[in-house]
């Protein structure tokens, strides 16, 4: 089976939380990233772990903005990625933007909210 | 316990200058005999990491690196029945 992605393509990845090994980290959970190397076809660990039957397939290198995966930053995180734990980023939705976490926030919170001093 | 990656609460990972790759003889045992079992299919790297996830909280964090290698280890021997409790406390 041909890869499904290429470098430079945007993807998310999944936000599912599974009951066995994985080797997709919580913090970038439902985050979206850009291709940026190939890296082969590997094993799904989360089958191989298991003992299950798992085909090799592709493995990427995705880069994060430190920004999506933590709110602040300005570095990058890469990380070696399975196929499977990834789908197009327009396919999914988004994570939670800055928008919607500043207007849960009260008002006096927001960075945009007027200050009531210098 | 794993998956620990941008959780707060940790204190500063001690940085050793010229860091030896083992800091004890039996710290290399523990390396080579793990690299001994995946390579006789024992288990796989990935069971491996599995059972180093496995360990219960409390001891993961009280553990140091190859201790906690040692204890991936011998779970996943006495989980196939290579080892008993009884081979492990005999030393």
């Amino acid at each position: 089976m041909a890869d499904l992605f290429r470098i430079g393509d945007r993807v998310r990845a999944s936000r599912v939380d599974p009951p066995h090994h994985t080797r997709l980290p919580r913090y970038a959970r439902g985050a979206a990233g850009t291709v940026t190397d190939l890296l082969g076809r590997y094993p799904l660990p989360d089958r191989s772990a298991r003992r299950l039957a798992a085909e090799p397939e592709p493995v990427y290198a995705v880069a994060f903005a430190a920004r999506e995966l933590f709110g602040e930053g300005d570095h990058t995180v890469t990380i070696d990625l399975w196929e499977s734990y990834l789908q197009p980023a327009e396919a999914a939705e988004p994570r939670g933007t800055d928008t919607a976490a500043a207007t849960s926030l009260p008002a006096r919170l927001r960075r945009d909210a007027p200050r009531g001093r210098p | 316990m794993n998956d620990v990656g941008g959780m707060q609460g940790f204190p500063p990972v001690p940085q050793e200058p010229d860091e030896p790759p083992f800091h004890a003889d039996w710290e290399a045992h523990v390396f080579a005999i793990n690299g001994a079992l995946i390579g006789r299919g024992v288990y796989n790297l990935d069971e491996f990491r599995d059972a180093v996830e496995r360990i219960p909280a409390q001891e993961y964090l009280a553990s140091s690196y190859y201790e906690r290698w040692l204890r991936g280890i011998t779970m996943l021997l006495a989980e196939r029945g290579i080892v008993t409790e009884e081979d492990l406390a005999g030393g």
